[in-house]
Formats: C-alpha cells, sequence, structure tokens
C-alpha cells in the first residue's frame, strides 16, 4: 500500500489527486454500491480540497448540476443520488456544497426548511427522513442546515427547548452522549450534540470539565483516538473528538504530537505497516495498511487542521465547513483549534 | 462494503435470470438511472445490480404494491443493504398487501446477521415489531446477533429500544442475568456496562427493586469486584462513578477501596476477605491511574488540596502523562479553590 521512506508530512498532492479520481472509477462496483452516500461523499471531497487550499480542483458546473439532480421535488429536499428520496444528511450535504461552490441560490429554502421542520419530533430530536430513524445524527443536521441557510429562526422558542431537551436525556452517566436516549456514549454522537448545541447557543447545558475528561480519554497508549472505551483508534475520531473539544476549547487535553505521529509516520515496530494515509495513490484510511476511502481522507485532514498542521485552511469544527465562509456568513461561534504551525 | 450477492441465490425458481429476461415482470417498465449521460453519473459495472435498480424504478414509477415487489426489494436488499428507499418502500409493500410479518421477520434475521452494521436493517425490525407486538424472542435473536459482534451499537440500541418501548416486566426480569453474562464473557465491553446502568438505574423501578439503597449496595460490590478481576478497565471505574454520580452519594464512601488500587503494591497481607473492599488480583498492574484519579477526586471533595495535587502531579509526570496538560488543569483549579 505505501513505501517505507520516512515521512511525518501529509502528501497533499496525492490526497488532491484521489479526491479528484474519486468520480472516474464509474466502472467500479464500489462506485455504484456506495450511491446512498454519493452527495456525502462529495461534500467530504470537496471539504477536504477546501482545507488542502484546491477548492477549484473539481468541476464547479457538474458538481452544481449534480446536487441539484439529486433534489427530490416530492419531499423538497435532497437525496444522496438522483431518484434517492430526501433525506436529512444529504440535504445538509447539498447545502454544505453549494456553500462552498457559492451557488445557495440555487437552493428553495422555503420547501427545503418545510423538509427539516417536518421532521421534527415531539421529543426533540429529528428523523433522517419519513421512514422514522431517529438519531442525534440528524437533529445536528437539522440544525447545521437550518443555521446555514439563516433560517434557525424557524424554531421558535418551544422547539428550541424540546430539541435541546432531548439532547440532555441523551446525556449518560459517563458524560457523553448517545444517539438516542438510552444509548451507550459514542465520540460521533458527543460530536453531533455538542456542535448542534453551539449552534443553538446553548453549550451552557453541557459539563465540560466532565466532557472533556471523556474526550481526552479517548486517546490510547499508541496515541491514536478511538470513540468509547475499550474500542479500536480510527481516524475519523480524530474529527470527531478534535472537534468537540476544539468547541469546549479543550484540544491542549490531546496530545497532539503522539497523534500525528500515530497516524501520519512510520511505525518503527512493524515498517510494513505505515501511515493511515497511501503515500501511493493517495487518500486516507480507518487505521495504518487499512484501505483508503474519501470519508477518512476528509475527516483525517480535517482533524489535523483542527491541530495547526502546516499548509491546511481552518476548519470550522461546529459546521465542518472551510472556517472563513462560515466567518463571512457571520454564524462564527466560540471555537478554539491549535495555532497553525509553520512548516 | 456489503458481501455481493447475485440475484440467483434467492428463493426464486428463475435461476440466473435477470428480471429483464423473465416473462412474469415482462409488463412493467424498467426505468435506467439516466436519460443523459452526465460525466458524474456512473456506469453501472453489476448487470443484476443495474437490472433490479431499473426495475425498481418501474413499479415505483406505477405504484405497484405487490408479492413479486417483495422479491425485487429483496434483491436489491441483498446487493446494498444500505438502499434506504428499497427498505421503506417493501415496508409499505409489507402493509399494503397485508404480508405476514413473522415470515419477514425470519427473513430479516438472515439479513440481519449478514448487515449488522446497517442502520436500516435494525429501523426496519423496529417498524415490524411495532405492528407484531412480539418482543419475547427478538431477546434471543438479538443475543444471538450479538455473539458475533458484542459492542455493535445498532443491536445494543436496538435492545434498549425494544425494553423500553414494551417495558414489559417479564420483558426485563432477564435481563441483569443477560449482561452479566455479556460481563463474565468480556469484562471490558463497554456497551455490556452501559446497559447494566441502563437497566439498573434508568428504566423505572419495577416490582421487587423497590429499596433503592439495596439496589445501590448490590451494583457497588458488583462493580468493586470486577475491578478487582481488572483494575485497568475504563468501563468499570466509569460505572462505578456513575452509581455513585446518579445516587447523590460521596465518593468518599469507597475510599478504602480505591486505595488499593491507587497503591503500586499489592502485598497487604489479608487474612480476611473483605467484600467490601476486594483487592487487586495477583499481576494487576498497580497503580491504577483510575484509580489515583478517583482517590484524587475525593480528596478535592473532601477538602485536601494538598493531596489533591500531589495525586494529579504523580498522573501528569508518570503515570498517565499523555493527559498531562489535563492534569495540569485540575491542578490549577484546585489551587483556585
Amino acid at each position: 500500500m505505501s513505501t517505507s521512506s520516512p515521512s511525518s508530512e501529509l502528501a497533499i498532492p496525492l490526497h488532491v489527486a484521489y479526491i479528484k479520481a474519486l468520480g472516474d472509477n464509474k466502472d467500479d462496483l464500489a462506485y455504484h454500491l456506495t450511491a446512498h452516500l454519493r452527495l456525502n461523499a462529495i461534500y467530504w471531497g470537496l471539504t477536504a480540497l477546501n482545507i488542502m487550499g484546491h477548492k477549484d480542483a473539481l468541476p464547479r458546473e457538474e458538481m452544481i448540476d449534480f446536487v441539484m439532480s439529486c433534489w427530490d421535488d416530492e419531499a423538497g429536499g435532497f437525496g444522496a443520488h438522483p431518484d434517492h428520496d430526501a433525506h436529512l444528511h444529504p440535504t445538509l450535504s447539498a447545502i454544505q456544497i453549494l456553500i462552498m461552490q457559492d451557488a445557495l441560490d440555487r437552493v428553495d429554502v422555503h420547501r427545503v426548511v418545510q423538509f427539516i421542520l417536518s421532521l421534527h419530533q415531539p421529543s426533540g430530536v429529528f428523523a433522517g427522513d419519513q421512514f422514522g430513524e431517529i438519531d442525534t445524527r440528524f437533529l445536528y443536521c437539522a440544525v447545521n442546515a437550518l443555521s446555514l441557510l439563516g433560517q434557525l429562526h424557524v424554531l421558535d422558542e418551544a422547539a428550541k427547548e424540546r430539541t435541546v431537551n432531548y439532547i440532555i436525556r441523551c446525556r449518560n452517566f459517563d458524560g457523553g452522549f448517545g444517539s438516542v436516549v438510552g444509548a451507550e456514549s459514542h465520540a460521533a454522537q458527543v460530536f453531533v450534540c455538542t456542535a448542534a448545541l453551539a449552534i443553538l447557543d446553548r453549550l451552557d447545558v453541557i459539563d465540560e470539565e466532565t466532557l472533556g475528561w471523556w474526550l481526552c480519554e479517548r486517546q490510547l497508549p499508541n496515541g491514536g483516538l478511538n470513540g468509547r472505551p475499550e474500542k479500536l483508534e480510527d481516524v475519523c475520531y480524530s474529527f470527531w473528538v478534535l472537534s468537540a473539544m476544539a468547541i469546549l476549547d479543550k484540544i491542549p487535553w490531546i496530545d497532539a504530537d503522539k497523534l500525528t505521529r500515530y497516524a501520519y509516520n512510520d511505525h518503527p515496530s512493524s515498517p510494513s505497516v505505515n501511515h493511515a494515509q497511501d503515500l501511493e495513490g493517495g487518500g486516507i484510511a480507518d487505521r495504518p495498511g487499512d484501505m483508503v476511502d474519501v470519508f477518512h481522507t476528509h475527516f483525517g485532514i480535517a482533524g489535523l487542521s483542527l491541530l495547526g498542521y502546516p499548509g491546511l485552511q481552518d476548519l470550522d469544527p461546529v459546521y465542518c465547513m472551510p472556517a472563513a465562509l462560515i466567518e463571512k456568513m457571520g454564524l462564527r461561534k466560540p471555537w478554539k483549534a491549535l495555532e497553525r504551525r509553520t512548516a | 462494503m456489503p458481501a455481493l450477492v447475485p440475484a440467483s441465490s434467492q428463493s426464486s425458481d428463475d435461476g440466473d435470470l435477470l428480471y429483464s429476461e423473465r416473462p412474469d415482470w415482462n409488463d412493467v417498465t424498467p426505468l435506467p438511472q439516466y436519460e443523459d449521460p452526465n460525466p458524474i453519473a456512473p456506469i453501472f459495472y453489476s448487470p443484476e445490480y443495474k437490472d433490479a435498480t431499473d426495475y425498481f424504478r418501474g413499479i415505483v414509477k406505477t405504484g405497484e404494491k405487490s408479492e413479486r415487489v417483495l422479491e425485487l426489494t429483496e434483491s436489491i436488499i441483498r446487493l446494498n443493504p444500505a438502499h434506504y428507499s428499497a427498505w421503506q418502500y417493501r415496508y409499505e409493500t409489507l402493509l399494503a398487501i397485508n404480508a405476514p410479518l413473522d415470515v419477514e421477520l425470519t427473513l430479516m434475521d438472515e439479513l440481519a446477521v449478514e448487515f449488522l452494521k446497517t442502520y436500516q436493517v435494525w429501523h426496519h425490525r423496529r417498524l415490524l415489531l411495532m405492528l407484531t407486538r412480539k418482543p419475547a424472542p427478538e431477546l434471543t435473536f438479538i443475543a444471538k446477533c450479538l455473539q458475533t459482534d458484542v459492542k455493535n451499537y445498532h443491536t445494543w440500541s436496538y435492545r434498549q429500544w425494544l425494553l423500553a418501548y414494551f417495558n414489559d416486566d417479564e420483558l426485563w426480569s432477564g435481563e441483569l442475568d443477560y449482561v452479566e453474562a455479556m460481563i463474565v464473557d468480556d469484562i471490558r465491553n463497554n456497551s455490556a456496562w452501559h446497559h447494566r446502568f441502563f437497566v439498573v438505574f434508568q428504566s423505572g423501578i419495577r416490582e421487587g427493586e423497590t429499596d433503592r439503597s439495596r439496589i445501590v449496595r448490590r451494583e457497588l460490590t458488583y462493580v468493586k469486584q470486577n475491578i478487582s478481576f481488572a483494575a485497568n478497565n475504563p468501563s468499570a471505574w466509569n460505572y462505578l462513578r456513575g452509581i455513585l454520580d446518579f445516587n447523590d452519594l460521596p465518593y468518599s464512601r469507597v475510599e478504602d477501596f480505591v486505595k488499593l488500587y491507587a497503591d503500586a503494591s499489592n502485598d497487604a497481607v489479608r487474612d480476611v476477605v473483605d467484600l467490601e473492599n476486594p483487592p487487586p488480583s495477583k499481576g494487576a498492574e498497580l497503580p491504577c491511574p483510575a484509580a489515583i484519579e478517583f482517590l484524587a477526586d475525593i480528596h478535592e471533595k473532601e477538602g485536601r488540596a494538598l493531596q489533591a495535587t500531589e495525586l494529579w502531579r504523580s498522573l501528569a509526570d508518570e503515570h498517565d502523562t499523555m493527559r498531562k496538560k489535563y492534569w495540569e488543569f485540575r491542578i490549577r483549579e484546585g489551587l483556585k479553590s
């Protein structure tokens, strides 16, 4: 998978090429078996390109056209792929992509708002679609999307209150948050709950020290981060954990050096297992030695940006979007990443 | 990556035929993915998947809800269990044709084991259970799934949903035994510990459990015993904290116990077995950082700032250097008050 030459560098040009080539493998069965993630995948790819400073690497018009071809006119939202039913997650991805492409005017804001609101449950959580699956991930997608559209105010005080209360009910005895009330604490769910509360300006309901502690406990002796106790580390947790910690201004509690070295350096004990990044074909995997994919490529780079890796653009951890854009939109919430290092 | 299963492996008499080759599907107009070629549009590699999804689009357009639609959606789900439109349409079809849901559940049993990490599999099951209202066999089924993947997040979450939704005393009655068996199986299974807390403290009070102080004593004994078996187990220490926090009990209540684990040595002579304070097992790696942390918290709460600081210092410098910055934060905060 990779060479054995020692390196602690993020191979940006390789990853840019990897992302650009993603759409080329249309003969690959894997490509269309992941159709249900297509819009999300484009968002992951585009955000990673932005953070690496190559925001124009993919053809803009084609991308916008594709996004619009995912519009489900019956439901008033976006599906992950043309002909797929609208769902909150790809709807958020569509909005994020269009913002990054400066084409938000293509969205029928009113209809999307109606779609999002229709998924708001009495308990305060959001369903992902009319199928009814509920998860705090969808709560985050809803709140994030409304905020990006400048429509957060459509949630009146009562609606906001019950949304916040649902998150509170998802808090477990260890201080973490789960996917639904009663579910185990998990770093990804901690991220979505924390970020949603940040957007709603309700971080006051979080016990920051306990949650910060639970999050820094995710760091394993090898330096990598896991999602819950006694589970394996995974590069995507670099994002879930670090972004939540950035929002709580607790990133210094993570040993950044050890984390970076774990994911992106050679391992003296197993020379054949190198970086989580593929130094031949580009892309980043969930852990050193495994196959790369665009999901882990995005979250790996996002995590590195939050750690102040030189040569990367700032990422807003609340919205998981380029920080400059979020700032321009007047949406920046309090958060703190590590200082960007010079090479 | 889901396993590739050709359409021919289903219970159809038509062997390897694509839907386009089957006379009994003659009346349906398959709809291809795109009218015009689009650079970002995929070219389907697998003829089976293209065929099945073309026909799916065809019957969605006509709104057909029939037995053969069940066959078709099953084909798609087997090829791609994350195709949520297929799941959604399948569910609607089951209802529309009044299909026997226990047959559906049996089919789902097979798919769930194969596609454990797919949300849709579990969500579909929830919808079915809300209609069949026969939760007891589900516990056995869930246990079987957990055998192959003991920490599967969706599976445990589904179990919690099932118990809470039906909230039947009989359903709950075997649960403590079940979670105990899971912990015996893997003492470090965080999902199991979480589930135990859910069962004991977060699902109401059932008959026979009204004496809460007895329950608390039982749980304290249980977790301490498990810490003595495996000292460096974050789930167990979190559980211990959880019991005390949730029941508003002072950490100092377990000070003697915690001290046994915060010490580097384990050579106290013990002639009498102290059930309240089971010591670390032989070979335990001591001192246990979680115990040092716990003891520091006890000192802090009891106003013994210097002792707390000493312990945090030892964590920062020696026993948990990875989280040095966190421990130094605790020291600073401690000095403030």
